[in-house]
């Protein structure tokens, strides 16, 4: 079933522009001029329930933007979008009782009271049961690690304790459909660990289907099997990251530690040299090649060390993000 | 509803966050029910009148009309237009519940903590000035003046929340809304009976809908308007917050349309 179904969505800014300093705003009070930002274009896909999903982008690329169409924040300019059969920006109560949109920088909590009253707020808002939020608040606050912490102010709360709350916050209803928007912004790599492992047993455990987006690729790598890869508000790749990393970069990296040293030239033959400072060498070889030049390098030199890796994955993605630029 | 009655603690919460600020408001609303008091106390003797006024009127109109002032005009929804503009709305559309049914019961959370305080400072006042004060004891003018205060301060609401839409279409709405509230307090009768006004100006300022806000719940309780009088304002008060009600909810529709959600 598919719970998820985005039909060439286009969203449009209408973006007021002014040149900067005096004069540009003098300027700007009497002739206005706007230009539209297409933040996002004719973008398709579709997501099955209990899926979870990674959305990756550079900044303004139309992640958040799309996360806001489908959880009804925002009208769309053109499209079809359809989450659990619903139209999201009509917001039907059903709609909204079944998802939930955690944005890292954006706030629901009440800035000077305690976390407390907003979650008792939304549990009633919600029509949480007492058993059920007991249980859920519990579950939460001991796996963030912020029982202490519920009762005080927001306003005093670190970055990272803040972003907790906001995710209790947004978990206390256990929606369905979960957009998460950087949820591990601000946090150390503790927490980001914390939060992914949390992420991923919500997603067994309530069969929820997730969409993710991160700046740290770490996390989509953690959760996500399925990713979304778009840039200049177009979808430029909708697939398995593992198959995105042998479609896109087809080779792998052989690091050896020779022993002796020998002139570049005569390693230059076995693939392409991506480094190489006495003893470490580093080349690329295309996949299927791989054993047999790790056969040939250490038959024909004296090798301390050798091991074969999958290139990077952000060395991956970025590499896509160039083409896409050179492609304009 | 247990979760409107949440909005409005937090509300009262989230006032007593800055009990100063909180006091220093109270401050500035009894020291403008004072200047007003003494001014009116100087200008009318006790046995002259003015413009039909006589001391004990006049007075009773000054501190009636600041604790209508005070359940009709306090009010959070000044910060609709930051709340848009920051992108912090989202938060309140993300949620299974009516936004308007939202914003209001955050009002009346706001008007109940301003009522109690206007009460107990008017108290204070009258035992330590003892003014001469005019008590309604008719029940019909009192159902009907607690009817008019009803209808005013939904109208207000109503008038204060299209002032917050401006956010979705402007970033500087707080020129617009001071000029506004500054208007509007005169024309409600805020400062002085709308009837001493020179005929032509009291002719307009009957007709716009400010009037309905203090002047003429007022005016219900001082007992000073005919049958016909009360029957037209009550009527045409309701059909301005009906009115109102409908541009309200067309504006929020297409404010929706344009909203970015900004902010992140």
């Amino acid at each position: 079933m598919n719970s998820i179904s985005v039909k060439h969505l286009s969203k449009n800014y209408l973006i007021h522009k002014k040149t900067a300093g005096l004069l540009g705003t003098a300027k700007a009070m009497f002739s206005r001029s706007y230009e539209t930002v297409k933040a996002v274009q004719d973008i398709s896909f579709e997501i099955e329930e209990g899926e979870m999903l990674g959305f990756i982008g550079p900044n303004g690329a139309g992640k958040t933007t799309t996360l806001k169409c489908l959880s009804g924040l925002l009208y769309p300019t053109a499209g079809n979008l359809s989450v659990l059969d619903f139209k999201p920006f009509e917001r039907k109560h059903d709609f909204l009782r079944q998802i939930s949109l955690i944005m890292g920088q954006k706030n629901q909590l009440w800035w000077d009271l305690p976390a407390m009253d907003t979650f008792l707020l939304n549990k009633e808002i919600y029509g949480v049961s007492d058993a059920d939020f007991e249980e859920t608040l519990s579950d939460l606050v001991t796996r963030l690690d912020v029982r202490d912490l519920v009762h005080t102010p927001v306003r005093k709360l670190s970055l990272g304790q803040r972003m907790k709350m906001e995710i209790i916050a947004a978990l206390i209803h256990s929606p369905k459909v979960l957009f998460l928007d950087e949820p591990t912004i601000g946090l150390d790599v503790v927490m980001q660990k914390a939060i992914r492992e949390f992420l991923k047993e919500y997603n067994e455990r309530y069969r929820a289907t997730i969409i993710l987006t991160s700046h740290y690729m770490k996390d989509v790598e953690a959760l996500c099997k399925r990713v979304l890869i778009i840039n200049h508000g177009k979808l430029l790749y909708d697939g398995l990251l593992q198959s995105l990393i042998k479609k896109q970069a087809p080779y792998k990296f052989i690091t050896v530690r020779l022993k002796t040293e020998v002139p570049s030239g005569k390693l230059a033959v076995f693939g392409q040299m991506k480094s190489y400072t006495f003893p470490e060498w580093v080349t690329a070889v295309p996949n299927e090649r791989a054993g047999v030049v790790v056969a040939d390098i250490l038959k024909t030199f004296a090798v301390e060390d050798v091991s074969i890796e999958e290139p990077e994955i952000e060395d991956v993605i970025s590499e896509i993000f160039a083409e896409g630029k050179g492609g304009e | 509803m247990k979760k409107y009655w949440y909005i409005a603690r937090n509300t009262w919460d989230q006032t007593f966050a800055y009990r100063i600020s909180f006091v220093i408001w109270r401050l500035r609303s009894i020291l403008q029910v004072l200047t007003l008091y003494f001014l009116w106390l100087v200008m009318l003797p006790r046995n002259a009148t003015f413009g039909g006024y006589n001391q004990s009127l006049m007075l009773t109109y000054i501190l009636g009309t600041s604790l209508i002032n005070s359940i009709v005009f306090s009010s959070k929804t000044f910060a609709i237009a930051d709340e848009i503009n920051e992108g912090t709305l989202s938060a309140y559309l993300l949620r299974p519940m009516n936004y308007f049914s939202y914003i209001f019961v955050r009002d009346l959370g706001d008007k109940a903590l301003n009522v109690i305080f206007s009460f107990v400072e008017l108290a204070i006042l009258f035992f330590l000035l003892r003014p001469p004060f005019f008590i309604q004891t008719n029940p019909m003018y009192l159902t009907l003046f607690l009817l008019s205060v009803v209808l005013s301060v939904a109208l207000y609401f109503l008038f204060s929340v299209l002032l917050g839409f401006m956010g979705f279409w402007s970033r500087d709405t707080w020129g617009p809304r001071f000029i506004f509230m500054q208007l509007l307090t005169f024309f409600a009768g805020g400062l002085f009976p709308l009837d001493l006004l020179p005929r032509p100006v009291y002719i307009v300022a009957e007709a716009l809908p400010f009037t309905y806000l203090l002047y003429f719940p007022i005016k219900i309780y001082l007992g000073q308007l005919s049958f016909l009088q009360l029957a037209q304002g009550l009527f045409i008060s309701g059909v301005w917050v009906l009115s109102m009600y409908g541009v309200v909810t067309f504006v929020w529709r297409r404010g929706l349309r344009t909203y970015a959600a900004e902010g992140s």
